[in-house]
Parts: C-alpha cells; structure tokens; sequence
C-alpha cells in the first residue's frame, strides 16, 4: 500500500479516536447535540482526508494538461482548464440550499431559539416529574451531593468543611462563635418563617434569674449548644431558662417559632438556600437557580453529613 | 471573460469594495435600534462599578470568562436566566468573550458574594483547589481610576444619553437613580461612600485601611462591579 | 532596458521579512507561554509575584494573538507584497524615488506602532474587542500605515508594464480594502477626555456602540479579520509562490475567477457565526450559519486549485521541503475551512463555542495554513533577495516534520478538550442535575493543554530553525548571479 494512504489512515484513526475519546457516553448519548457534533466532527476529518487523497494520488500518476492561456506573470502562466464539475456542482446546490433554507424552508425569524428553550426545558422537567415523586432516602442524599458539588461547593469545600471558615462548616451543626453572635446580635435570616427573627441580648430573658442574659451566661449556653447540648451543666440550665421558651427543651426548634439548633433539618437548609443568610461567618447568597426538589435533595444531603 | 476588469484596476477596486461592503450594510443595521433598547431593571453603571469594569478589562478577565447566558437548560442551571438583548443596554464595550476557560460571569453578583471574591482574586486555588485561574494579588494595591470612570459616565450620558441622574424603571414598579457627581470631586466622594459599603464586608486590613484614608483599591472596584453583574 | 531582466529593489521586502521572523518568535514564544500556564498555573508566578501583573495569562494573551496576528502575519503580508508586487507587475522599487520613500516610511511607522502596541498591551491599555484591542491613538498610527500601504500598492498598479493584474493582486487589493473598511467601523469610539471636558486617561475610549449591538459589530470585524489577515491575503501569497517555486502553471484560470468571487461575496455574510445563541436576532445567526456552509466551496476552490497545479509533481513534492510546506499549507487551509463551517452549524456551536475546540480551529488555520505559508514565502524569497541559496535543506527537512508534528498535537489534543469540555457542561445526571460542576471540566482538561503546550513547543523550536536557516543563507555561498527561474536551491 501506498505511504500516503497509510499516513491518511492514521490521521483519520488517530482524530477519531480523539473523537471517540470525548465522547461522554455516560450521559452524551441521548443528547441530539451531542450525537450531531460528533457527526460533524467524523464528516470533518473524513471529508478533508479523502479529498485531498484524492488530488494527491493525481500529483502521483496524472501529469499536467490543457491550453496554456496567453497572460504570463514573472513565468506563471495559466491554463485555460475549466472548473472542476464537482466543485461547480457542489457550489451551485450550496447556493440554491442556502436560498432555499433562508427564504423558504425557514423563512426570517421562522425559528425562535426562545422557543426552542422553552420546549427543551419542559421536556426535561417533566421527565424528572415522574422520577421526583418517589425518590427519599439514599437516592435524595446522592442527588444532594450533585446539587452540592455544582451549587455548594465554591463555598463550603468539597468536604464541606467552610474551607478555614470561609463559610460555615457544614459537618457541624454551629460553631460557638456563631451562637454567641447570634445571642448578641439577633438574627433575622427567615430561617424558620418570613419575618420571625430572633432578639439581640437585649431581648433574651432569662426565667431562672428573672434579668436579661449576662456575658457569662452567654458564654456557657453558646459553649452547650454547639457541643451538642451535652456537657456544661451551666450552660444546659441558661438554655432552658431561655431559649427553650422558642427553640423548644431538646433545641429541636418549633414549627413557625424558631429553628432547630440541635441538627440540621431539611426546612432550615431549604429556607438557607431559598434566602441567603448574613451572619458570624460572613455573606451566603440565595441560591436561584435550583428547583424545590433540588432543595430538598441539598438539605438531605446536608443532614448527611452533618454529625 | 473578466479580463477587462483585470486590466483596469480602478474598477476592479470598486467592485471588490462594493461586493465586500454590501454585506455589512444588509446584515448590521435592520436590527440596530431594536437590539439597544434597555430592559425594564437593567441600570446604567455607578462610578465605582464603571471603574471596576475598566479594571475587569485592563486585566483581560474577558479572556477567560464569559457574559452571555445562552438559552439553553444546562447553562440555565449552571448560571441563572438566559442574557436578554435589552440587559446590555449600557455595555461599552460589551464583554460576551469567546472563551470559557472559566465559568460565565453575567450573573455572578447572584451567587457569589464580597468575601469570596476577596480571597478568591487574592489566590483562586487556595479557595477552589486545582483552579487555572492566576491571582490577581497586584489589585490590592493598585489604585483605581476613578477620574477616568468619571470621564466615561460623562461621555455616555452625554453622547448617548445613558440616563444618570434620572429614574429607571424597575422591575417591581418603583424607580432607581444612579447618581453621577456633578464635578469630579462630587464624583470620587460618590465612589468612597460606595466603596466603603464594599470594605466593610471585607477582611484584609490594608484594602480597608485604605479605603478608611480615601483610597480606593482596583479589587474594590472590581468586586463592585462583580456584585453588580446579576 | 527591454532586454535586461529587472533589477528588482527588494529593501523593504527584506525588513518586513525580518521582522515576520522577530515577532513570530516573539508571539509564538508568547503563546507556548501561556499555553504552559493553562497547564501548569504557577507559571504565572515564575517571573515573581512582583512582575505576576505584566507576566499572568490574561494580561499575555492579547500579546499573543496581537504580535502573531497583526506582528508575523501583517509583516509576512507586507513583506510578500514588497516582493511579488514588484514581480508581478513586472516594475521594481528603485524605478520611483516616492514609493521606495513610502515603504521605508511605512516600515519604520509599522516598528513603532509596534513598540507602541507592545508598551500599551504590557500596560493593560486595551478596550477588550478580540483583534481591536488597541486604543483610539494607535488606531490612528494604524490608519496612517494602512494609508501607506494603499499608496504603495496602487502606486506600484500605476506605474506597472503588465497590463493585466496578476491574481495574487486581486488578493492584495482585496486585503487592503477589506482590512480599511472592517477597522474602521469596529474602531469607533470616542476619546472620553476630550469628550467629558478633560477627566482622567487621555487615551482611553469608549464604543461607539452598545451591547448586542457593539457584539455583532465587532464579529462583523472579528470573522472578517479572519477572512482579510489570515485567509485573502494568504492566498496571495500561495498563488504565487506554488507555481512559482513548482514551475507550474496554474491549473484554471476560471477556477481562480470564480473563487476569488465567490470569497468576496460569502465572506461577509458570516460573521453571525460567532454569536449562534447569543441575544442577537434570529435572522443574524441563522445567516451566519448558512453563509458558512456556502464559504466551503469558494474556500476550497482556492485549494484545489492549488493541488491540481502540482499535477503529476509528486517527485517535487517528496524532495522539496519547500514544496510539502506548501501542500500542506492547502491541506490545512481545507481542513480548517471545512472545520469553520462545522462548527457554524447551530447544534455543533452549541458544544463547540466557549470551548478549547475554537482554539483547536483557530490553531489548525494559523499554524498550518498562515504559518506555513509565511515560512514557505519567506524561504522561497531567501535566494532571491539574497542571491545565495538555502543554508540547509536537510535542517529546512527537519523543520517541516517537527512543526507537521507540532500541529497535530495542537489540534488532536484541542479537539478532545474541546468536545469533552462542551459535553461535560450540557449534561444532566439521573436526577436532572448538572452532572458536573465546573472544576469538574476543568480539572480534565490538564493532560490536553500539557500536550498543546508540547505541540506548541515543537512548532516554536521550528520557527527557530527557520530563522537559523534564513540567517546563515544570508552568508552562505553565493548562487550563480543569473536570476532564479523556478525551485530554491538549497544547500545539504
Ligand atoms: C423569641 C424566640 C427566641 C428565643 C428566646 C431564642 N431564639 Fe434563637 N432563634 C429564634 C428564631 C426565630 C431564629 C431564626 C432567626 C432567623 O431566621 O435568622 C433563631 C435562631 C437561632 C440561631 C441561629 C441558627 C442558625 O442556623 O444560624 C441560634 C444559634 C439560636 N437561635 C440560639 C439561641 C439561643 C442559644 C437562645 C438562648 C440564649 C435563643 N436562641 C433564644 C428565636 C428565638
Ligand atoms: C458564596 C458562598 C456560598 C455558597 C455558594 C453557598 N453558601 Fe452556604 N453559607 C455561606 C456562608 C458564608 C455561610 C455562613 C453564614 C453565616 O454567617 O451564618 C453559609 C451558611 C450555610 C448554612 C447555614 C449553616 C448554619 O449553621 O445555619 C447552610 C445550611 C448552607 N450554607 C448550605 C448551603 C447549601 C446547601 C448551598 C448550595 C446549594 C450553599 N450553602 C451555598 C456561603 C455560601
Ligand atoms: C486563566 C484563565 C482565567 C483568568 C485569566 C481569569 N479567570 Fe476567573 N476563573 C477561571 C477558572 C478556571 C475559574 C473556575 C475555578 C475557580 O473558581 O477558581 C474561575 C472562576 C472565577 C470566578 C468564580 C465564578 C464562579 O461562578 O464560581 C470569578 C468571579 C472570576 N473567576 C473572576 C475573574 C476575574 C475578575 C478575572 C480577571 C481579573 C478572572 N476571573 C480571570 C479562570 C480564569
Ligand atoms: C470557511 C471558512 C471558515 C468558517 C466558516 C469558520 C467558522 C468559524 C466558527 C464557526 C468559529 C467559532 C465561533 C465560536 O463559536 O466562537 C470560528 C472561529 C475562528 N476562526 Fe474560523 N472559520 C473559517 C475559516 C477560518 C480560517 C481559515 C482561519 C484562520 C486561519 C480561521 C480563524 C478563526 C479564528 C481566529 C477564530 C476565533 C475567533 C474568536 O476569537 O473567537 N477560521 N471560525
Ligand atoms: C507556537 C505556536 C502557538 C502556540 C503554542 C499558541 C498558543 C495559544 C494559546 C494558549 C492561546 C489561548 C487559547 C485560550 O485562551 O484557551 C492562543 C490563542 C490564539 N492564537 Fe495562538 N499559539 C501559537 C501560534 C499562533 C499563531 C502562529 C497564530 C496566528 C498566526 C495564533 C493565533 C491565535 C489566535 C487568533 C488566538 C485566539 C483564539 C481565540 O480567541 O479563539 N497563534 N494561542
Ligand atoms: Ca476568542
Ligand atoms: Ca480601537
Ligand atoms: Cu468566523
């Protein structure tokens, strides 16, 4: 076999195998965006390569011909040889579709790629419309931790660690440091509800000494809650004496009163989520563009990790 | 057959210039007034914003990053609503890029905030491990130019009519007016009370020394601009 | 007079030529840079935090496009057209005092403007339009050069003894007049100082136009500066130094007419192609796309024009280095040509656009069409202006093959970044989520732009070689003083 031929093989081998090689064939194969590039991608290196095949194998074997025409520049002359009949044949149909396409086959402004998005993107809902309905447990974890690598992660660490207290550390319920902000400065992130907040110091109460809370106090309760209301017999009687009133006796929180403290659960993340929140730690934005099914995954998730 | 062209040269340019200009003409201008009508909510820059957009370009973050949400439902996911034509409305030059070395940006302002630029343009892979992106340390330090932001609000409002000092409709209804300062002075002490607003949420103490002494840093300005892009 | 072969002045043909070579080498090292930085990311480091600002990637690579675009390829064209013109036209420089003035101005305004692009760009001085960057003060130095250029092109038509216009002309001319038009209106902008009564920078700028509009304006400009830089001009030179090195005649004159045309016409039509699925109307994009699908057949007529010429010259094809950089040249033409319109098609663009697969294409056209070309151009004029044959065949050889392989890396490893990249960010996983966040695409890509750094490396060390080749010809033996008819001599 001729060189040339072997050295055509190989470049179309090798691009596609760079083809083949891109391919995501895990999730690609159903998309028609995918399956049309690709076949582009093969029309592109076959095409190429057997043409210009084609003209070498003429440099081999065929010699120069045709009339030579009278110009002459600088000793290039030129023959008088008509055009290739497939390049004008080709170059016509282009012409003609190209015609066709735009005026008649898709007349201006026939196509919408609005329109195309909006049919596209309700097909895809409800596809997952169907899958949604029954999924709970382990497979909500695992569709939490796709949202939470692609939505959460920037922020909270691929190990959801806050990355050096960047964000809050998601493995643990709160840090000490934010209970006591909290306790000190109120907290309005609608964490359980629209509009219910929590007081600043200067509207806790605490029943057991009938005074607002002290700065030990303060202290001792921000230490038991975020060891996991264990421990530090001090700090478990503030508690009780002054937040179980909302948060409820085990720090499990109250529907429409006050968060769960204890563990995180799936309504506190999703309204997270939903709202942002400004707090010790910093800034967290709302996160728009998950649906609520994707919240409730995240949350799941979440909750997974949490200890 | 077309020799005669060939030998006369004038004519021969006249017709190249004809065939190669028609185009431009035909495909660029039916859509131009239609293409640049703002969209209900869409605001002209403030002159912190403007500066820190200069700053975005100077540094060619264009190169890398795109503005442009394509309509379709993975990028929706990724980032947020498609780009709406009318959204550009007061993007001079416009910053689509060609490239997505990293992600697009034309909504970043809705998710990411003040603090995780901070450390993320100080170092990106101390933030997200293995990330290309280079740090942009020099920003700290570098002075942003507002007398030159000033300069371009001042050109656009007057040349194209940008509306500062005017309410903008907004989207629920109500109004918003983006303030240009009348003098340059006017305009700097717009963008120190900005600025401030941007420090204050920020941990490095020379940038918030800075500002705290009337200095406004390049990384202030850009993570304005960065808030402001949603 | 009549009897004596012309003494053709190739002066400024010379500097321009040198200078394709300086400032390939600058922008092409510029490039394996910054390829190396995408790989490796300390590199923006290298040079210390304190220089980080000047050495990043971002501030690098309009550097890059800029020297290799408007550095290499703009002093190949200048340098060719010096050359061919003068031969074509059959009238040498030393014949008027004023166009030899006029090409040493130009040369000398063009090194300056240079200087002056490479401070601003270093500087961070740009206004971000891709191929535009440069503000309005340059833009006017620009202007001043191209005006330059017009007078001498035509000025050399006026006083020319061959009456009919060669066709490499016809390209020449087309350049000229494409390239003043597009910059032109892609450069409106207005000096802020002077507009907003004396504030801030006075070279700054601002654009004429606005968002969507500023977009479809400037990939108007962008794709046609593709067609006007890298492809109308190229083709000038390909039409004459093929048959000319080949000693070929060129396979159909109806064939060059009927491309040439065809060019100018479709060319224009494309540049919706760059913003398939942006927020410019329909009608804009789906013109682009099928514009581009027609710009196939005019493309490759050029090409095939070329092939059929070295007709029964496969002999000169396998012993003459010089001859395969020019098949090559037109086997990369078509390839990126066909690749272009591929990716105009809206569903491919869907995955090919913000991807290195761009890159892939822009690399297979530079590097395999452009830079082949103005290396081949450059080796053929070598014996001719400096009257002594090549220093080294085998070196020019080698060359061939390093940078052959240097291309393939490039665009095989772009290609499955590119595609990979463009799949990953589309897909949903079994629960309708992204399947990938973005670290996730770019975490993959690292073996891909080690191995382009590596193709671009090759690619570079040949440009070496060239300029090595080019630089001790000018010392090597002397040819026999009557004028070179067809193929370069060359030395072992
Ligand atoms: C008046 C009711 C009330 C009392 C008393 C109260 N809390 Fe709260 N707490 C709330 C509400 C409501 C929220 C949610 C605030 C929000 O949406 O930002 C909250 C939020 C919190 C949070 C923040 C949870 C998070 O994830 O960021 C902590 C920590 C907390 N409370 C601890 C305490 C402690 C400790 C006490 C006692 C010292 C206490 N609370 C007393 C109502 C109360
Ligand atoms: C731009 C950064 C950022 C992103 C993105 C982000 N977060 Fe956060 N997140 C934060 C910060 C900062 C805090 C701490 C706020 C504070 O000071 O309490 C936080 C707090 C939280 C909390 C509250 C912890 C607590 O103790 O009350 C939860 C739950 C949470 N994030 C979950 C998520 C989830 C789920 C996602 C993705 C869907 C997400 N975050 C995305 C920055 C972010
Ligand atoms: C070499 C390419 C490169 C350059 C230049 C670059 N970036 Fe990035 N950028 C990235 C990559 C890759 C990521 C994704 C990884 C990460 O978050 O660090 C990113 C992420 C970001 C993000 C986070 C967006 C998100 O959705 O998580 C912001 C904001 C950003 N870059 C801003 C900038 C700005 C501003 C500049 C210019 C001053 C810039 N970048 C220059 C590559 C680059
Ligand atoms: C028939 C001819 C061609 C067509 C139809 C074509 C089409 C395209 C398309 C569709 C893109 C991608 C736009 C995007 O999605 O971002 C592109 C980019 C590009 N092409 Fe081509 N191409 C052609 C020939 C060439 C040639 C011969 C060269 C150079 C030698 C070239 C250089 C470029 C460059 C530099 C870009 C990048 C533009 C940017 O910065 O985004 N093209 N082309
Ligand atoms: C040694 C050879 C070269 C190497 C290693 C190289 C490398 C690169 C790199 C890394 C980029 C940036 C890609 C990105 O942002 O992802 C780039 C862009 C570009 N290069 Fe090169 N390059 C080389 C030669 C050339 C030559 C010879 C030309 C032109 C004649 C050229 C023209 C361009 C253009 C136009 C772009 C912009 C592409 C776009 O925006 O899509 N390059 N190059
Ligand atoms: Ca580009
Ligand atoms: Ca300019
Ligand atoms: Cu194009």
């Amino acid at each position: 076999m001729n060189k040339l031929y072997l050295g055509a093989i190989v470049v179309t081998a090798l691009m596609l195998f760079a083809t083949y090689v891109s391919f995501d064939f895990k999730h690609g194969s159903s998309d028609i965006v995918n399956q049309l590039a690709i076949l582009g991608a093969v029309i592109l290196v076959i095409a190429t390569i057997f043409v210009v095949v084609k003209y070498v194998r003429q440099m081999q074997t065929d010699t120069a011909s045709g009339d030579l025409m009278e110009d002459n520049w600088d000793g290039v002359g030129e023959y008088d040889n008509p055009v290739p009949t497939g390049w004008a044949i080709v170059f016509l149909g282009t012409m003609i579709w190209g015609m066709w396409y735009y005026l008649v086959g898709y007349p201006v402004n026939s196509y919408s790629q609005i329109g195309e998005y909006n049919e596209d993107a309700a097909a895809l809902n409800k596809k997952f419309e169907e899958k949604y309905k029954n999924l709970k447990g382990d497979e909500l974890v695992n569709m939490g931790e796709s949202v939470y690598l692609s939505n959460c992660s920037a922020c909270h660490g691929l190990s959801a660690d806050g990355i050096d207290g960047q964000a809050a550390d998601l493995n643990v319920r709160l840090e000490k440091k934010v209970v006591k902000h909290v306790i000190e400065n109120g907290s309005s992130n609608n964490l359980v509800s629209e509009g219910m907040s929590m007081p600043d110091r200067n509207g806790l109460f605490n029943a057991n000494t009938n005074a607002l809370i002290t700065d030990a106090e303060i202290d001792s309760v921000a230490s038991y809650v975020a060891n996991g209301f264990k421990g530090n017999e001090a700090g478990a009687k503030v508690f009780a004496g002054t937040c179980a009133a909302c948060h409820g006796a085990d720090g499990k929180g109250m529907e429409f009163v006050a968060p769960n403290i204890a563990s995180f659960d799936s309504s506190l993340v999703v309204n997270v989520v939903a709202n942002g929140k400004k707090g010790a730690i910093g800034t967290m934005p709302k996160i728009t563009v998950l649906n609520k099914k994707q919240k409730e995954a995240v949350a799941a998730y979440v909750q997974s990790i949490s200890k | 057959m077309f020799h005669w062209l060939e030998k006369n040269p004038f004519l021969f340019a006249v017709g190249v210039f004809l065939t190669v200009a028609f185009a431009g003409v035909v495909s660029i201008l039916p859509s131009f007034a239609q293409t640049s009508r703002p969209v209900i909510g869409t605001t002209p820059y403030s002159t912190l914003e403007l500066a820190g957009r200069q700053v975005y370009i100077k540094n060619s973050c264009n190169a890398c990053h795109s503005q442009l949400v394509r309509p379709f439902k993975a990028e929706t996911d990724r980032y947020g609503h498609y780009s709406l034509s009318g959204e550009y409305a007061y993007d001079r030059p416009f910053l689509w890029g060609s490239k997505r070395t990293g992600p697009d940006l034309m909504r970043v302002g809705n998710y990411r905030t003040t603090e995780w630029h901070e450390n993320h343009m100080m170092n990106p892979a101390a933030i997200v491990p293995n990330s290309i992106m280079p740090g942009y340390a020099w920003m700290f330090k570098n002075i942003a130019d507002i007398d030159t932001a000033y300069a371009e609000q001042l050109t656009v409002a007057g040349v194209f009519g940008v509306p500062y000092n005017k309410p903008v409709p907004m989207a629920d209804g109500s109004t918003k007016t983006i303030k240009m300062g009348k003098t340059v002075e006017d305009a700097r002490a717009l963008a120190l009370a900005e600025a401030k607003l941007v420090a204050a949420d920020m941990k490095n103490q020379d940038v918030k020394d800075m500002v705290k002494n009337g200095k406004i840093p390049e990384i202030v300005a850009l993570i304005a601009y960065l808030n402001s892009l949603k | 007079m009549e009897n004596r072969p012309l003494e053709y002045d190739y002066t400024v043909a010379k500097w321009f030529m040198f200078a394709a070579i300086a400032l390939g080498i600058v922008g092409m090292t510029i490039g394996v840079f910054i390829a190396f930085e995408l790989a490796f990311p300390s590199l923006n480091l290298v040079f210390g935090q304190g220089l980080a600002e000047y050495t990043n990637f971002s501030r690098l690579r309009p550097l890059h496009t800029d020297a290799v675009a408007f550095g290499f390829t703009v002093s190949g064209i200048f340098a060719t057209w010096y050359y061919v013109g003068q031969r074509v036209l059959k009238v040498s420089m030393a014949e008027s005092k004023f166009l030899m003035f006029i090409g040493k101005l130009q040369f000398v305004l063009y090194i300056l403007t240079v200087v002056a692009i490479v401070v601003s760009l270093f500087m961070g001085y740009t206004t971000s339009k891709e191929y535009a960057e440069f503000e309005w003060p340059v833009d006017i130095a620009i202007v001043v050069i191209w005006v330059l250029w017009g007078v001498s092109i035509f000025g050399l038509i006026g006083i020319r003894r061959e009456k009919s216009l060669y066709i490499s002309v016809w390209y020449y001319i087309a350049t000229f007049l494409g390239v003043a038009m597009l910059y032109l209106f892609n450069n409106m902008e207005i000096p802020t100082y002077f507009a907003s009564g004396g504030h801030g920078d006075w070279f700054h700028s601002v654009s004429a136009y606005a968002g969507t509009n500023d977009a479809t304006v400037q990939w108007w400009y962008g794709h046609n500066a593709v067609a006007f830089v890298f492809t109308v001009p190229i083709i000038a030179m390909i039409y004459y130094f093929l048959p000319k090195e080949s000693g070929q005649a060129i396979y159909s004159y109806k064939l060059s007419l009927l491309s040439f045309w065809g060019l100018m016409f479709v060319y224009l039509w494309c540049g919706g192609h760059h913003l398939l699925f942006s927020t410019v109307p329909d009608w804009i994009q789906t013109m682009g796309s099928v514009f581009s699908i027609v710009l196939i057949l005019p493309s490759w007529g050029s090409a095939i024009n070329m092939l059929l010429t070295l007709k029964g010259e496969w002999q000169q094809v396998a012993s003459s280095p010089l001859i395969k950089f020019l098949l090559l040249a037109s086997t990369f033409y078509m390839f990126s040509t066909l690749e272009g319109p591929v990716q105009a098609v809206k569903s491919v663009n869907a995955i090919a656009h913000f991807t290195d697969w761009i890159p892939g294409h822009v690399h297979d056209g530079t590097l395999g069409w452009v830079g082949f070309m103005i290396i081949a151009s450059a080796l053929h004029m070598t014996p001719r202006i400096f009257k002594r044959e090549i220093y080294s065949k085998g070196l020019m050889t080698a060359q061939f093959w390093i940078q052959t392989l240097g291309i393939v890396f490039y665009f095989t490893s772009m290609w499955i970044a590119g595609i990979t990249q463009g799949m990953m960010w589309r897909s949903h996983d079994e629960y309708g989520n992204l399947a990938y966040s973005f670290m996730d695409t770019v975490n993959v890509l690292h073996p891909y732009y080690t191995l382009r750094g590596i193709g671009g490396f090759l690619f570079l060390t040949g440009l070496f070689m060239w300029a090595y080749n080019i630089i001790k010809s000018a010392s090597a033996r002397p040819v026999e003083e009557s004028e070179l008819q067809s193929a370069s001599p060359m030395g072992a």
